[in-house]
């Protein structure tokens, strides 16, 4: 019998709930296995190569081409209102560094690596591998997920500082391309602020450790065969996704009245 | 000895098993049979705490271990290894390295020491030159006699087989069934097999449950099995296609 429409918000509101406190546990989980298990450092170095040398060229690509299309956006509309470009590179550069790169860089970095994560773990869950695991007493979370955590904290900070130089020279060419920018009036960092470096450094952080929890849970709670893996993929990238912009609505709010409230 | 009293289990709506009880006697090879989706699987997974029952008791050497939480399995899972049906070796690590991982894991030996003791079990399944290859490089037979030296690391007292010769040819199949015999004569390790395989059941056997509908059918020695007058038996024991059986 179907449920009616009250017992399937509340059947909803439950999944949401278990599947909150399951991530949850997820995390602290392997923040423990971080701080006190065994270091594995050819685990979190082959993790490192997939996570960050695997991703350069894709964001390279695509970053590089959102910064063209929004300093070309920006110096448009410029033109119409105020007619000058002096501050266009000091305050594109801000904004990269306090929120465009660190933000849309990792959500283009969940869609890569997150897809991946929840691929590969949710393969590992319908073949029975991560039952295997456990067999050998090696947890999932120290064994799948911990390397993949400190692999995606270190290259997506690593990551998220390419992607502002990438975004910022592709601004810099087109400024001087479409508006006659001078390269010397656009490479200003006056309006750059430690408020605004220790932001987007804390935005690294937290993207790079959302992505591969959120990932590997997802992975974790496959159920099915090859169609179960499919949806944990989907998944994956959408809850990374709505994470990096959680989190990102969370660190901007405080940053503003830590940094910039007075 | 193993005592699985009254186990009842549910996947949603599904009731897979519905208040199974029996016994597994020290040193036996010990078959559980029954179509495709009775339960079998699922049923020995709880021995290791892979899967929690949701009614009844497992009892494992005087022990009540169905409430175990996962670092309270880790002495049950040294003493009760499992063979999965696919093998399930790690892609991503060399044979050597499969066969090691328990041994760093469970007894905290080094690598080093791990991957000498690992090519040493690989050596006595007939698998040491193949010690450096990878899982996809291997046959169905290959890997299966990898995940059984897996089996052997931790010297288990129970090994738990699931359809161990289910997509290996006969030749292979019935060198896995010599195998499985030969670790309960010589080293008296008691073997739970889950299985299909008639030629296997009627060889191997010491005794044999049969479920059927989330329920202990029969339990008995192949003999029993061979001569018993019910027909859901009869029909699954003689692979007819036509009989009583629901499935």
């Amino acid at each position: 019998m179907e449920p009616s429409g009250l017992e399937a918000i509340g059947a909803a509101a439950i999944d949401l709930f278990q599947g909150g406190r399951d991530l949850y546990s997820v995390f602290v989980r392997t923040l423990y296995y971080t701080l006190r298990g065994k270091r594995e450092p050819g685990a979190i170095v082959g993790q490192m190569y997939e996570v960050g040398n695997k991703s350069v060229f894709f964001v390279t690509v695509v970053m590089g081409f959102i910064g063209l299309i929004g300093i070309y956006q920006s110096g448009t509309q410029a033109k119409r209102i105020i007619p000058d470009y002096t501050l266009l590179g000091a305050s594109y550069l801000q904004l990269l560094i306090r929120e465009l790169a660190a933000s849309v860089g990792a959500m283009i970095i969940a869609t890569r690596v997150g897809a991946g994560i929840a691929a590969e773990i949710g393969s590992m869950v319908v073949t029975e591998q991560v039952d295997a695991l456990r067999m050998c007493a090696a947890d999932p979370i120290d064994f799948l997920i911990k390397p993949r955590f400190i692999a995606s904290i270190v290259m997506t900070t690593v990551l998220i500082i390419w992607i502002v130089t990438v975004m910022f020279l592709a601004g810099a060419v087109t400024a001087w391309s479409f508006f006659d920018v001078p390269f010397r009036t656009f490479f200003n960092f006056s309006m750059v602020k430690t408020g605004d470096l220790v932001i987007g450094f804390a935005k690294c952080i937290a993207y790079g450790a959302a992505i591969p929890v959120v990932s590997g849970y997802c992975g974790l709670s496959t159920f099915g065969g090859s169609e179960g893996v499919g949806w944990a993929t989907t998944r994956a990238v959408v809850n990374s996704s709505l994470a990096v912009v959680i989190l990102d609505l969370m660190i901007s709010t405080a940053g503003f009245f830590i940094f910039f409230s007075r | 000895m193993i005592s699985f009293r009254n186990i009842r289990k549910s996947f949603g709506p599904k009731q897979v098993l519905k208040g199974v009880s029996f016994d597994v006697q020290d040193g036996e090879v010990f078959f559980i049979i029954g179509a495709s989706g009775v339960g079998k699987s699922v049923l020995i997974k709880h021995l290791v705490g892979l899967l929690c029952p949701d009614e009844g008791e497992i009892w494992l050497d005087g022990q009540e271990i169905s409430k175990f939480d996962e670092e309270q399995m880790y002495p049950v899972r040294r003493k009760c290894a499992m063979v999965f049906q696919h093998s399930t070796l790690f892609d991503s690590m060399s044979c050597e390295e499969n066969v090691a991982l328990p041994l760093r894991k469970h007894k905290k030996l080094n690598a080093r020491q791990a991957i000498a003791e690992a090519r040493r079990l690989l050596d006595k399944v007939h698998m040491a030159e193949f010690a450096s290859r990878f899982p996809a490089e291997l046959g169905d037979g290959m890997r299966k006699r990898v995940a059984i030296a897996r089996a052997l690391t931790l010297d288990p007292t129970y090994i738990l087989f699931d359809e161990p010769t289910t997509s290996l040819d006969p030749i292979n199949a019935r060198r896995v069934d010599h195998l499985i015999r030969e670790l309960s004569n010589s080293l008296g390790v008691t073997s739970i097999v889950v299985s299909h395989d008639l030629v296997s059941i009627f060889t191997i056997a010491d005794r044999i449950v049969m479920l059927y509908k989330g329920e202990v059918r029969l339990l008995g020695t192949p003999d029993d099995f061979r001569n018993t007058t019910d027909g859901v038996v009869r029909q699954f024991t003689r692979g007819l296609a036509q009989g009583p059986m629901d499935i």
